[in-house]
């Protein structure tokens, strides 16, 4: 796609033009960060699954470079650079190329070449406020490139965390569970896993040292696995440290005499994870259900209430905003709100546009501490041809 | 256009000896044709085929386009080079050597960890300690970034390794390899272990149809020839 005739350059030129005029009109700076990036930056935040949809290349420095698949993370890095101290609210908007690579036989709106306009906000740290003005000016930017009809899909990770966070079992589960919430079919083993026979991690680890774990403080535990190490003559080596091994050896010893997860608490989990409904219904459902679930499972629900009320005060119909509670997964670095704006033309497998929080990813690329961040793009080839009315 | 069938074969080291051996033991002398050190050769008695020695990692490359009909290399080689090897391939006789296993190898004082599942939940934690995911050094890039997606494993790295891959876990440049061993006896000289279910493949040296190559009626009869003296 990316404007293989000189029509379609102009047209995508005219309907950029447009849609910056919006950004910048709300107070977003435009930028042009590089097209060339360094790839480890990717690889190390998102993980080595981006590196098979990314064109990674070797300069003649022997230095891992890639063209950039997105431009949130280019957005970010020039924004640390601006602001080494990451600690100065800032408003960008950019419009340029973004390469991914497709298999073959992927259709026209799936191109390994497209252009995104988009919007990033760091450091706003008054976040549904952020979120819901993120959402409305995407959605009016939309609106002025003239597409009339647009399917709003919300999702909120924080919900998730938070939910996890009220139910009885130990922090270390919580994790697990968290960190395997992108991959439905291992997420889905590990609830199974807790709920018959948290002890099944035991196989294939020294037995007796695990036992002897079970009891006593930490220093005395790195005490027993500095000697197994010794007796069975294997030396320390890597980077991760005897306290580092041992924790995790404590986790396991944990598990084996760990009551399992109640069946009713599996069931919760699963049956959240399957929520899909309207925001405002999905919401009434959720707040029925953790009446008695603690304080923060309230507060998280308060917050997506409060982000429903300020888009509806941004005269956005949120609360008929198809939620679901998987929707996030697979899009590694967004830690709370998310969202895609989908045109009816084209469907949910490709939609125009899409984005939320990303908290972590500031941190990720050289910030000292998390930054409130919220941003999102428009898919820009999409939304000419979902104007048209046709697929692409 | 003659319809000669061309055999990729190592041109060099042992493995271009083993192969040799194993061809001449089926009845099928290699013979090069011309300057000793040239590239091109022969089977004696069998009119329709040209042997083209080659460098062992470009074998794959050769099945996958055409040039050549049939290959001798190992299937380590053509799985890495290949993300659908079945479809562009078909792996005939296997040969008997150049054994070697792919192996997903870690610290041995990694004592928690002895499945991929466990590598898998050590990766979060890993990540808050360092800052980054855990690295794999292999020169199997493909192998591993297949068989890592196969279970589920998305938060790691790979840097790429050409020598010595299982020096970098000591070295520091690297937390874990993907390697082939044949003994182990390497592995464990430096201080590393194979997972309980890190196998990726067990690898020998096979003779392989390229699906790509223009098969006429007499690059047939040839294939039929070496399959049986092979079998």
């Amino acid at each position: 796609m990316a404007a293989e005739t000189a029509r379609q350059f102009e047209a995508l030129e005219a309907q950029a033009q447009t849609l910056m005029a919006r950004f910048i009109a709300a107070g977003h700076e435009a930028v042009a960060p590089a097209i060339i990036q360094p790839a480890g930056v990717f690889l190390d935040v998102i993980g080595e699954a981006v590196r098979a949809r990314t064109y990674v290349f070797t300069d003649p420095d022997g230095d891992e470079l890639c063209l950039r698949p997105d431009l949130t993370v280019p957005t970010c890095r020039l924004y640390l650079e601006r602001h080494p101290g990451a600690n100065v609210a800032a408003k960008y908007c950019y419009n340029g190329a973004a390469f991914r690579y497709q298999p073959a036989g992927a259709d026209r709106a799936h191109p390994r070449e497209f252009r995104q306009a988009g919007i990033e906000a760091f450091g706003n740290r008054e976040r549904e406020k952020a979120e819901a003005a993120t959402v409305a000016l995407i959605l009016e930017a939309l609106r002025a490139a003239g597409l009339a009809e647009v399917e709003l899909r919300i999702g909120d990770l924080g919900l998730f965390r938070a939910l996890l966070r009220s139910l009885e079992m130990p922090e270390r589960w919580r994790q697990h569970l968290m960190h395997r919430f992108w991959r439905p079919e291992a997420f889905h083993a590990e609830v199974k896993r807790l709920v018959s026979d948290p002890a099944a991690a035991l196989t294939g680890r020294p037995g007796a040292l695990i036992a002897a774990l079970g009891t006593g403080g930490r220093v005395e535990a790195e005490r027993h696995v500095a000697a197994y190490l010794e007796r069975e003559g294997i030396e320390l080596a890597g980077v991760r440290t005897l306290g580092e091994i041992t924790e995790r050896l404590r986790w396991i010893a944990a598990d084996a005499k760990a009551t399992p997860l109640s069946p009713a608490t599996a069931r919760l989990i699963e049956s959240y994870v399957r929520i899909r409904a309207p925001a405002a219904s999905a919401c009434a459902r959720l707040k029925e259900q953790a009446r008695d679930r603690g304080p923060e499972m309230a507060k998280a629900l308060e917050t997506f209430e409060e982000r429903l009320d300020v888009l509806s005060e941004l005269g956005i119909d949120a609360g008929r905003a198809e939620f679901s509670a998987e929707f996030g997964r697979m899009l590694g670095y967004y830690t709370g709100f998310v969202f895609e704006a989908v045109a009816p033309a084209l469907g949910p497998s490709s939609p125009v546009a899409g984005g939320g929080r990303y908290d972590g990813l500031l941190k990720a690329v050289g910030a000292g501490a998390d930054v409130p961040s919220v941003g999102a793009a428009i898919h820009t080839e999409r939304l000419l041809a979902a104007v048209a009315g046709a697929k692409p | 256009m003659s319809d000669r069938l061309i055999l990729a074969v190592p041109s060099k080291g042992r493995l271009m000896e083993e192969t040799a051996a194993v061809l001449a033991k089926a009845g099928l002398v290699l013979r090069k044709t011309g300057d000793a050190r040239g590239y091109r050769g022969e089977i004696a008695g069998l009119d329709g085929v040209e042997v083209a020695f080659i460098s062992a990692s470009e074998i794959a490359w050769s099945l996958r386009t055409g040039r050549a009909h049939l290959g001798i290399t190992g299937e380590d080689l053509i799985r890495e080079q290949m993300s659908d090897a079945e479809q562009r391939v078909e792996f005939l006789n296997k040969l008997g050597f150049g054994r070697a296993d792919v192996v997903v190898a870690v610290p041995r004082c990694w004592i928690d960890v002895a499945t991929m599942a466990d590598l898998d939940e050590i990766a979060a934690s890993f990540r808050r300690e360092h800052g980054r995911w855990y690295r794999v050094a292999t020169k199997y890039l493909n192998l591993t970034r297949r068989f890592f997606a196969s279970k589920g494993l998305s938060d790691y790295r790979i840097v790429e390794s050409l020598g010595a891959t299982e020096g970098t876990p000591a070295a520091g440049t690297a937390d874990l390899i993907v390697d082939i061993t044949t003994t182990g006896a390497t592995l464990a000289a430096n201080g590393l272990k194979v997972l309980d279910d890190g196998v990726i493949l067990r690898s020998e040296a096979n003779l392989v149809a390229s699906k790509a190559a223009p098969w006429g009626p007499a690059a047939r009869r040839a294939r039929g020839e070496i399959v049986a003296a092979l079998g």
